[in-house]
């Protein structure tokens, strides 16, 4: 019995000695591919408390401002939205809204309010209730400081139509605006919380929806409890579950300290935990959890924006070079896992109108060097290339959310360094991304953002945090893509907008798709939306 | 002696008063203000909200008038808002403080009390094997990063034992462990130097005098040596206290516990840079209190320092 303890114990010491030198090292070890012990399968078990762990305490739940995971994460489970985007046919489906067309010009959307739908409070999610919220949505809310959500850039007004239509104008064509009405950001509350002021807005306790969870209490930082209500029985067409949530209760924690997330999974102290770093995952499957790979289909891929303000990206034969400059596989069989999908455009591979130019962005070293030569960069005495007297030194920026962009960009940083091209790697610091976020002679931002349907709101804004710049052709490409009359010429216009980004102007160095990786305990039984938030609604818990 | 406490009252406000006129210039500096920062953090913001948000929280005004209606504010105790939730910042912190209190008090606590026992241990211990190991504890103490200790008993006690939750749950170990992987990190430097000022003062004549008058080694310790050796101890644990916040803030993410830790970091992180203001300003009243309450201890513990800070020759001479 002592030896089985004090070897246990030598066991855990070692275990964690080795999550403490992989944070510390920062450039983590190959992780084998993780395949997390399906659980049983069956019919779904109602009742039971579900724990999910988020990284970070959320302060602000204001829902239509910013767009960060851990906020949307449980928004999802507690707004309902107008429509929901099915990933697996890939189809835009109905929600609160039954039914919803647009007119030829895609400046007219008309949405049929399905009947008896209510807030918690009671209150009806009719028409009327609806035009409050795509107002709130399209204009902002003034009183409460709340800008409008940046999908809804066209809007211009919404009517009440008869008893249960609501139509929307809008100020020029957007063919992307029906698929902005499913994402979270875009989640309907009662017109007694649109006229809360900002602090009111930002406190859970006072967001009220429709959806299938409803706030009971929270320990500021600490955690927040929702429990599922009864009567819910207005799910998405395409939901498995059209009732009310298997669960009783939805219990949301905090876990800031990523090396005690999968052993959190593995202990059965949560169900569900979110940023699993890839060498956690196998060593969590190994140890009787599962690991979930949730891909962000409303996502572009990561990437390293390129800004060409500080002049040494300007020639488009640079960008290229560092385009075809990058072993994207060697990434992935380094620093990621089997959990994450190298990218093959700017866009996710299930998104709609997706172009695969994975064998035009292949890696291919001598033609980079060709590329970078003949823009006249030559290699200088220390081996970085140079050009009138100025060294090809650039930087990238990126914030700290994401667990694998450190040591990515470490890895990218040795592969152009074969290539004469010295990169400055800054990422994971907050601090130097305050100034570099809004400094187009920071040549890199190393980001990913929601793209639903076209690219035009992520790159075409002239203060577009990732080119700082408003390009003339894209602009034109953009307006052409979201005036598309038909699917058809839509998602060929989609494309256009991908060979634009990545080949012929290369704005967009593309790594791999957007993926957000779960761990969770031997009995969770959980889905993920297009948007990579856990579905709670239909989630469960096998028993024992 | 009166004197001595009005002169180090007004020495506390001036130094609490630069700092906050230093966290001033320094949001000043930044290439923007506090609302564009905010909202930039991940993407480009609307203009047009940005320019009615500054205007709501007065960034918008001349500096000089944003420094002086900052300044009256903190002396009505309003902090200002925190971009990132909309209350006000005092409420914010209000929310977290006792938390954080319960653990770095405690933690303190445990710190002194561990330090003078191993003090007393290393200074009565018999053999100089044992006395060795102990004097040569705190130098290994310091060495652990408060990070790794914290996640070692994690492992063992919530993933492999399965008898403590990764959550804070209001049960004992919930509580004590974090306390624990605190004080030990604290505990050092006041026991290295209390070690060190017992072993001077061991040197000193008087103690000979008292051994010759037969008075035991405990009795010498207790009543004669710490108490001559409190002082530079008593300077140490003042300044632990920047340690005990940063240390705060490892333990408090470490056990994703609620705190003043917690709120700087993620503060930092989502650049709400009034709350990251109002955080700074109270570890400087802290800071400031702090050492303020070891200099009215001093004195009580050695007196001279009041005579000798008044200049009278007779005390020099002592």
């Amino acid at each position: 019995m002592r030896t089985a303890h004090l070897s246990l114990k030598a066991a855990a010491l070692v275990a964690v000695l080795g999550l403490t030198l992989t944070a510390c090292g920062g450039n983590s070890t190959t992780a084998a591919p993780a395949e997390g012990a399906p659980a049983a399968a069956g019919d779904p078990v109602e009742g039971g408390t579900f724990t999910f762990a988020e990284v970070t305490p959320i302060n602000n739940w204001q829902t239509q401002a910013a767009r960060f995971y851990e906020k949307a994460n449980v928004l999802n489970s507690v707004l309902d939205r107008l429509t929901y985007f099915d990933a697996e046919s890939g189809k835009l489906v109905g929600w609160i809204a039954e039914d919803f067309k647009a007119n030829n010009d895609q400046t007219e959307f008309t949405f049929t309010i399905r009947d008896g739908v209510t807030f918690s409070d009671g209150s009806a999610l009719d028409a009327e209730a609806v035009k409050l919220n795509l107002d709130a949505l399209g204009l902002g809310i003034k009183d409460a400081q709340v800008a409008p959500n940046v999908d809804f850039g066209a809007y211009k007004s919404a009517e009440v139509l008869g008893k249960n239509q609501v139509k929307v104008t809008l100020k020029r064509p957007d063919a992307n605006f029906l698929r902005a009405t499913s994402s979270v950001a875009a989640g309907l509350v009662s017109p007694k919380t649109l006229k809360l002021d900002n602090a009111g807005q930002s406190a859970i306790a006072k967001i009220v929806g429709s959806g299938p969870f409803v706030f009971e209490s929270e320990k500021p930082d600490e955690e927040v409890v929702f429990t599922s209500r009864d009567d819910y029985a207005w799910a998405p067409e395409t939901a498995e579950n059209q009732g009310d949530a298997y669960l009783d209760k939805l219990v949301i924690k905090y876990l800031p300290e990523v090396a005690s997330r999968a052993g959190a999974a593995q202990s059965g102290q949560v169900d569900l935990v979110r940023g699993l770093q890839p060498v956690d995952e196998q060593v969590l499957a190994a140890n009787g959890g599962q690991v979930f790979a949730a891909q962000g289909v409303d996502l572009t891929t990561n990437q390293a924006a390129v800004r060409i303000g500080s002049g040494k990206l300007e020639d488009v034969k640079v960008r290229q070079a560092l385009q075809i400059g990058i072993d994207r596989q060697a990434i992935k069989d380094t620093v990621l896992s089997e959990s994450y999908v190298v990218a093959g455009s700017v866009l996710n591979h299930k998104a709609p109108g997706f172009v695969d130019l994975s064998s035009e962005i292949a890696y291919n070293p001598e033609k980079s060097k060709q590329l970078l030569d003949e823009a006249g960069w030559k290699v200088g005495a220390d081996g970085i290339r140079e050009k009138d007297g100025e060294k090809l030194e650039i930087t990238v920026a990126t914030s700290n959310n994401s667990v694998v962009i450190k040591p990515a960009f470490e890895l990218i940083e040795q592969q152009w360094r074969d290539l004469g091209v010295k990169l400055v790697n800054r990422a994971a610091d907050n601090t130097f991304l305050v100034n570099a976020l809004v400094d187009d002679k920071v040549e890199f931002f190393g980001t990913r953002q929601f793209a639903l349907g076209g690219l035009g709101p992520v790159y075409a804004p002239a203060n577009n945090t990732q080119t700082l710049n408003a390009d003339e052709e894209l602009n034109k490409l953009f307006a052409k893509e979201q005036a598309a009359t038909s699917e058809e010429e839509h998602l060929g216009l989609v494309e256009e907008e991908q060979r634009a980004l990545v080949l012929d102007k290369a704005l967009a160095l593309v790594l791999w798709d957007e993926v957000q990786v779960y761990g969770a305990s031997q009995s969770a039984h959980v889905e993920f939306t297009s948007g990579t938030a856990p579905i709670f609604q239909g989630a469960w818990k096998s028993e024992g | 002696m009166g004197g001595y406490i009005a002169k180090r009252v007004g020495q506390a406000l001036l130094v609490i008063w630069l700092a906050y006129t230093a966290v001033f210039i320094a949001v000043q500096s930044l290439p923007n203000d506090p609302v564009t920062i905010f909202l930039n953090s991940d993407s480009a913001a609307d203009p047009a909200t940005i320019a009615q948000m500054k205007e709501y929280y007065g960034y918008d005004q001349p500096v000089i008038v944003q420094y002086f209606s900052q300044l009256l504010g903190l002396l009505r105790g309003d902090l200002g808002y925190s971009l990132s939730s909309g209350s006000e910042v005092s409420a914010r912190i209000g929310e977290v403080v006792g938390s954080t209190l319960v653990l770095a008090g405690s933690a303190f606590v445990v710190a002194v009390v561990f330090a003078v026992a191993l003090t007393a241990a290393a200074s009565l211990a018999r053999g100089p094997r044992l006395r060795n190991l102990l004097l040569n504890l705190p130098p290994l103490m310091v060495s652990i990063p408060v990070f790794w200790l914290g996640l070692v008993l994690l492992q063992l006690l919530a993933v492999q034992l399965g008898i403590m939750s990764l959550f804070p749950d209001d049960s004992f170990l919930s509580l004590a462990v974090p306390i624990f992987v605190l004080a030990v990190h604290l505990s050092a430097p006041i026991a290295q130097v209390l070690i060190k000022s017992v072993q001077e003062v061991g040197t000193q004549p008087f103690v000979d005098v008292l051994r010759a008058k037969g008075a035991s080694e405990s009795w010498i310790f207790y009543r004669h040596m710490l108490k001559n050796a409190a002082p530079a101890a008593l300077s140490i644990a003042g300044i632990t206290i920047g340690t005990l916040l940063a240390g705060s803030v490892i333990t408090e993410t470490v056990f994703a516990r609620a705190g003043l830790g917690q709120l700087i970091l993620q503060s930092v992180t989502v650049q709400d840079i009034p709350l990251v203001q109002g955080l700074v300003l109270l570890t400087a009243v802290v800071f400031t209190s702090a050492n303020l309450l070891v200099d009215l201890i001093h004195p009580k513990l050695d007196p001279r320092i009041i005579t000798a800070s008044s200049g009278s020759p007779r005390a020099l001479a002592a």
